[in-house]
């Protein structure tokens, strides 16, 4: 801290020691240019110190409050979730289907269980190799690869979304 | 109207419940976030979704005010960073955007200037503009100093930097503002005549 401006900011501040105030003091009383200095830089804190705030809109404290009541008011919905209740539904449609499957079983007649089903019409399966030629597998593998950088693109987004 | 209730109180309250005490804190302190928003952000819009953000991040973690340093600090050093961190995300979404829209914001800006020289302006206006004209960091810290009622320390804490490097940051960013007004100033008188 060297330049007069410096040392007189110090001085306005009062971040400086007790001697050092005591010696900025004198020479803005018996220095030409300390007091001129001091008389200017105590103008600008003065304009400093005056300077007004800017407003908000009127309804800002509304917009916050309102902001944080739905916050607060989807938190209770994710926390209070009871997990028995899922397991109760889950379980309603677990025993649903066991029920319906048990009834479908009995009402079924057991006496034509060893019999065999004979298929009106024959019917040719496909072979698969048929199908499967290099071209076709070249293209499916491609279109593997492009499906692969789609995902791969997309979690790198998402990646970059949270850390921002 | 504002609380009879300090800041710690409101935040007790608030802490037990009661939301309406978190709203006092806001209307006791919001005046002074807008504008610190302002400082960075420099238009209205964009200035009332970060002190917004701000508030609503302190509020989230209002159990973790230790109590250590003044609310209003803590609530500072919230503002400063959810700024920065609006200014990184624009420049990274928008930067092309950005230079037109600067261009368009400096034309307003001269627009203005010439609309207003009739009408008697304040010298709190001049400095007003300014400050606006600064850079965010030697506006905000001015702002602290003056407006904040925080000590050099205090700004220290929020900027997350040492005292004397917050004077010697305080000392520039006073040096520049004045040139700045001292220039604009100049620039206003040519025009009249």
């Amino acid at each position: 801290m060297n330049s007069i401006e410096e040392k007189l900011w110090n001085y306005l501040d009062g971040s400086c020691t007790p001697q050092e105030h005591e010696t900025i003091s004198q020479l803005i009383a018996t220095d030409q240019t300390y007091q001129q200095k001091h008389q200017e830089l105590l103008a600008f804190n003065q304009e400093l110190e005056n300077m007004e705030l800017d407003a908000p809109p009127m309804a800002f404290t509304y917009n916050v409050m309102e902001a944080i009541r739905t916050e607060e008011a989807s938190k209770p919905l994710k926390a209070n979730i009871d997990h028995r209740i899922i397991k109760a539904i889950a379980a309603f449609f677990i025993g649903t289907i066991a029920v319906l499957l048990i009834l479908a079983l009995a009402n079924s007649h057991a006496d034509n269980v060893h019999e065999t089903v004979q298929i009106p019409v024959k019917v040719q399966l496909p072979t698969l190799t048929n199908y499967i030629s290099a071209p076709v597998m070249k293209g499916f593998l491609f279109f593997d690869v492009v499906l692969a950088l789609f995902l791969f693109d997309g979690y790198l987004r998402k990646k970059h979304t949270t850390v921002s | 109207m504002q609380s009879k209730f300090s800041d710690i109180e409101l935040i007790e309250q608030t802490l037990q419940g009661n939301q309406a005490a978190y709203a006092d804190l806001v209307k006791r302190h919001q005046r002074f976030v807008f504008t610190l928003a302002m400082r960075f952000t420099k238009t209205r819009e964009d200035a009332e979704e970060v002190a917004q953000d701000s508030f609503i991040k302190a509020y989230r973690s209002l159990q973790n005010f230790q109590g250590q340093s003044k609310f209003s600090t803590w609530l500072y050093s919230i503002v400063y960073t959810t700024a920065m961190t609006f200014l990184r995300k624009r420049r990274l979404d928008t930067s092309s955007i950005d230079d037109e829209n600067n261009h368009l914001q400096l034309e307003n800006q001269s627009g203005g200037f010439k609309n207003d020289l009739a009408e008697n302006k304040s010298r709190s206006y001049y400095v007003n503009q300014a400050i606006e004209q600064l850079l965010p960091d030697d506006a905000m810290i001015i702002t602290l100093f003056y407006k904040g009622e925080q000590s050099l320390e205090e700004i220290a804490l929020t900027l997350g930097i040492e005292p004397n490097n917050v004077k010697v940051k305080l000392f520039r960013a006073r040096q520049r503002l004045r040139e700045r007004l001292e220039r604009n100033l100049k620039h206003e008188v040519s025009e009249l005549i």
